[in-house]
């Protein structure tokens, strides 16, 4: 290279960079929304709370675990309280960790990333009840009569509920003891929710529980791959047994660890009010803590179990949690127990993501930008389980829309408050995680944000009709279609309610269901009649288009025009003789174009579903018109005569987040913006293209 | 080492017209598509709000409701590619075995990325670019070698013409190396990748992963070194076995390894160097007009300007390190 052309090329780089870096930066168009949440004092009366749930599932549990033979013995006490209306005689128990136990259970037939797929010995595990007695006068051993029931699917072979039947029927409000002895064998972690990987234990659905029983049946579900958890109210009070050296964390709180001689140590949880106990132990947790305090609110201590490798993420962690305890305590009611543990899961442990009762794990990765709210999302969602899954008690076989729709819906108003919409990324080069995830390296595309809600359109339109949304867990088509109805398709439609009701009025409807149904086990009727109530008109129709149907929700406008008619033939007459006949003078062609136009906008309905369509319409004077159709209809039009119309909008202010089809509902005059956005992404294409091209030369 | 590199740069700005030539060649190749691209992207957002949208910023509404309904190569165009995007999207794929024409995909389902496969008008082609690389390879490597006034556009096809057969076999014979590393690599990497699975740490498992990568594309680039010496050795010995000058550039390779594996290593860092500075100068400029379009546009070509020099400033170097080195 000559000093000249060295020179020139210098000068041609530097003007390069200094234009760019002189020019404006960022995304102008990415506003950041200042969170604005609702006063945590209703300014309207609301349904008081209750001072304690029914406890009438009471579980006194010792447990020892033995990390040499991956396997946990336990005995446990039940006290529970019949709150039907008939006495009861058979007492179904799941027994979750049976589905592990082979090939041939529901789990393992299953669909999806849930669906228990043996690899190796480990994989598998299993619970079995050496001895269940129904205490009292007299004691029955009711070991012997132990059954195996399988209610949904009549699979002979599953072993996920286990039932007795005891001699004496218990009466309605008559309480049962019983205490059962089992032995369990951890699968690995790398297949369900609960398992062991190096040492990290999660223990969860790990003791015999008991069903629910309401007016005159039993509720009690096998355990598929599809859907999750249902069970009474109680007080837990938990010893737990395993060698020194683990860090413990578990549901409720406890006391300091106790050693033992034979050098392993002993520590017992206990929590009041809530309706299942999960723990975990592993040596390699960092626990970080924090405390939640906020005026109006009840303080809360924040422990988090933290896998050393994610200790630059703790921060965000502890944030996430208060975020979703300060949201979901202003929309439901505020978070009653005083403590919550946050579990960071081990590296390829399926544990991540999971709810359980002041206890939820989280889950991210090593390298976690920002953009992609990793570990925000999953942290706002698991703690928000603890208002919609922990107090307000849903049945999440039946009826998944209810708690993990709902908190799908107010995790993403969440996020959106506090953080702002989400990135959009692709992760290289770092295989898969064990529910088929994939790692690597985090690669955010530049200016490109998601969203509240948008995300879930996709699988909606390619899902949508294959089910109606209310359906029980397991009867879905497959994972996915469960997924979409238990997740994206209720948030979406909760967040078309809140359009439709108004910000204000979503959070009283919210706030009310909340209070009404602490510690209970409310239905979906129950949530309409709750929106029925705090509205004071019925919303049937709208459940009735949206829950209880498989039909897609897709408006999309039309726009015709023509330059405004001029009469030709006959016209009316003179004053005096507007009667008779008189030839039009003007023509129609020949005239010179004085730009009035008469336009036809035509709204169509190309889904199912039918809900009301605002309309707004611009014209070229500068006049804005506001129509509404209630959308029945396949179509309607509407006509404007005179200025040409600029721009129209069906419902412009995106009320309806279940339209599965955004970008149909506007139409705006062309002019040229199109072309320029054409070029400007297809100039993008071209590089990649041209870049994929040249690589080529690397392999010939 | 800095000989040959500063050789191989000088080289590569002599041949500076042929440079533009190569560059213009891919320029219209990519375009056979970029342009049918742009005439769908214009018809499908006329008339929409999105439009707007998409001439500012992203919509992604828009994009994922469009994306669903392409069915063939249209439905590359993600935001996948942008940024920095492109260069990892592109590794990617080669280092799955999408390249070319989606010959060395090796191994199961399981250890695919997601959505890896790309439509085969885009394979199809990248293999066409591939031979006509091959044909001007030649070309490129009389016009390099020889003095500053011998480059002619006569002289070029000339040497396209008369090396062809040979530049052909010398790529045959590339193809089956990196092939047979791909399939001696395979079993590797479902092994790396057990023990990423099982590794106590996240760390250790993306240091695993990352590792089988970064190891499968070091077996591919050292094949690439060896293949222009190969050429080098053709043209400037006037031989005419491909394999016999694949096995004489591995002896030169292993006799001046450092001189050798320390030009290679310098032309990747100038890519990088490349790679970071468009990354950095393109993320500071927000399209939002036409005066911005043309600006990004030209900064992406530029890039793609110095990657086909540095191509030939590689090709260069490895001519002045045999020549002198023999
Ligand atoms: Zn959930």
């Amino acid at each position: 290279m000559t000093a000249r052309a060295r020179w020139a090329a210098t000068v041609v780089f530097a003007s390069l960079l200094g234009g760019a870096l002189l020019a404006p930066g960022g995304n102008a168009d990415a506003p950041k929304t200042a969170p604005r949440l609702p006063e945590l004092q209703a300014p309207y009366p609301l349904p008081p709370l209750p001072p304690q749930s029914p406890r009438n599932a009471n579980y006194t549990i010792e447990a020892r675990l033995d990390p040499a033979t991956q396997t946990i013995d336990g005995s446990l006490v039940l006290e529970w309280r019949n709150l039907g209306d008939v006495p009861i005689e058979t007492f179904p128990f799941h027994l979750y960790w049976n589905a592990f136990r082979n090939n041939l259970s529901s789990t393992a037939r299953g669909d999806g990333t849930r669906a228990a797929r043996f690899k190796s010995d480990r994989d598998y595990g299993f619970m079995k009840i050496k001895r269940i007695v129904l205490l009292g006068e007299p004691e029955v051993d009711l070991t012997r009569g132990l059954r195996f029931l399988a209610p949904d699917d009549q699979n002979g072979a599953d072993r996920t509920i286990g039932g007795v039947t005891a001699p004496r029927a218990i009466p309605p409000g008559a309480t049962a003891r019983f205490r059962i002895e089992w032995t369990a064998r951890i699968p690995y972690g790398a297949l369900g929710r609960a398992g062991w990987i190096h040492d990290y234990y999660f223990v969860v659905q790990w003791f015999p529980k008991i069903g629910v029983f309401r007016k005159d049946r039993w509720n009690a579900h096998q355990f598929h791959s599809q859907g999750e958890f249902f069970s009474d109210y109680g007080n837990y009070d938990v010893t737990l047994t395993l060698p020194q050296g683990f860090v413990v964390g578990a549901t409720g709180t406890s006391e300091p660890a106790r050693n033992n001689p034979d050098g392993t140590q002993t520590v017992r949880f206990r929590q009041d009010d809530v309706h299942d106990f999960a723990w975990t132990a592993s040596r390699r947790f960092l626990e970080r803590r924090s405390r939640f305090e906020e005026a109006g609110y009840a303080p809360v201590d924040i422990r988090l179990l933290l896998q050393p490798e994610h200790e630059h993420l703790a921060e965000r962690y502890l944030r996430a949690t208060e975020v979703a305890l300060r949201s979901y305590g202003t929309w439901a009611a505020p978070y009653p127990y005083g403590h919550i543990t946050v579990v960071d899961p081990a590296w390829f442990s399926a544990s991540g993501g999971m709810e359980y009762p002041t206890l939820f794990t989280g889950g991210t990765h090593v390298q976690a930008p920002i953009e992609l709210q990793s570990p925000e999302t999953v942290t706002v969602h698991e703690a928000g389980h603890q208002f919609w899954y922990g107090l307000v008690g849903t049945n999440e076989f039946e009826e998944a829309w209810l708690d993990e729709g709902l908190n799908d819906y107010a995790e993403a108003k969440a996020l959106e408050l506090f953080y702002g919409p989400m990135g959009l990324g692709r992760r290289y080069f770092g295989g898969k995680e064990s529910r088929g995830r994939q790692r690597g390296w985090p690669v955010v595309a530049p200016g490109v944000s998601i969203g509240r809600g948008e995300q879930s359109l996709s699988d909606l339109r390619r899902l949508g009709e294959r089910d109606p949304m209310v359906r029980n867990s397991w009867e879905f088509e497959n994972a996915d279609v469960y997924t979409l109805n238990a997740y994206r398709k209720p948030a979406l439609v909760y967040q078309t309610l809140e359009g439709l009701v108004g910000d204000e009025t979503m959070t009283r409807i919210l706030r009310t269901w909340s209070h009404r149904y602490q510690f209970e086990h409310p239905t979906t009727r129950d949530f309409i009649a709750t929106v029925n109530e705090v509205t004071g008109q019925d919303w049937t129709w709208f459940f009735d288009e949206t829950f209880y149907s498989s039909g897609l929700c897709d408006y999309a406008v039309v726009v015709q025009e023509e330059p405004r008619r001029r009469a030709t033939g006959y016209v009316d007459g003179p004053p005096g003789d507007r009667n008779t006949p008189t030839p039009a003078i003007t023509m129609a062609k020949g005239m010179p174009d004085d730009g009035l136009t008469e336009t036809t906008v035509t709204v169509r309905r190309l889904g199912a579903v039918r809900m009301p369509v605002e309309i707004v319409v611009e014209l070229a004077d500068g006049r804005v018109v506001r129509e509404s159709w209630d959308g029945r209809d396949r179509w309607a039009r509407f006509r404007y005569d005179g200025p040409k119309v600029q721009r129209v909008s069906v419902d412009p202010d995106h009320k309806l987040a279940i339209d599965v089809d955004p970008s149909n509902n506007t139409w705006r005059r062309e002019e040229g913006l199109a072309r320029q956005a054409a070029w400007k992404w297809s100039a993008r294409f071209l590089f990649w293209l041209q870049n994929l091209l040249e690589l080529h030369t690397v392999l010939g | 080492m800095k000989r040959a590199l500063s050789a191989g740069l000088g080289a590569a700005w002599r041949c500076r017209a042929l440079v533009a030539f190569l560059w213009a060649a891919n320029l219209a190749m990519s375009a056979l598509l970029a342009v049918p691209l742009a005439t769908v992207l214009e018809r499908d957002l006329r008339e929409k709000e999105s439009a707007a949208q998409m001439a500012r910023g992203f919509d992604y509404p828009w994009w994922s409701r469009w994306s669903d309904q392409q069915k063939g190569w249209t439905a590359a165009f993600k935001p996948d590619i942008l940024g920095v995007g492109f260069a990892f999207r592109n590794t990617e794929l080669l280092l799955n075995g999408r390249l070319p024409v989606g010959a060395f995909a090796t191994g199961g389902k399981e250890m695919a990325p997601p959505d890896i496969d790309v439509d085969g008008v885009i394979l199809g082609l990248g293999a066409a670019y591939m031979l006509l690389q091959v044909f001007f390879s030649g070309g490129i490597l009389g016009a390099l070698r020889g003095p500053r006034s011998s480059l002619t556009a006569r002289g070029f096809a000339h040497g396209c013409g008369f090396y062809f057969g040979r530049m052909l076999r010398v790529a045959g014979v590339a193809l089956l190396l990196d092939g047979a590393w791909f399939w001696l690599n395979a079993p590797l990497a479902a092994w790396a990748n057990r023990i990423a699975q099982d590794a106590v740490s996240e760390t250790t498992a993306l240091a695993w992963s990352y590792g089988r990568h970064a190891f499968l594309l070091a077996g591919l680039l050292a094949i690439h070194g060896l293949a222009g010496y190969a050429r080098a050795i053709l043209v400037l010995e006037d031989r005419k076995s491909a394999l016999l000058a694949f096995v004489s550039a591995l002896g030169f390779c292993v006799r001046r390894f450092g001189a050798a594996a320390g030009q290679y290593l310098a032309i990747a860092a100038l890519s990088l160097l490349a790679l970071g500075s468009w990354t950095l100068v393109d993320g500071a400029v927000p399209v939002t007009g036409w005066a911005t379009q043309l600006l990004a546009f030209a900064l992406m070509q530029a890039f793609v300007l110095a990657r086909v020099g540095l191509r030939l400033a590689l090709l260069g170097g490895q001519l002045e390190l045999y020549r002198g080195g023999r």
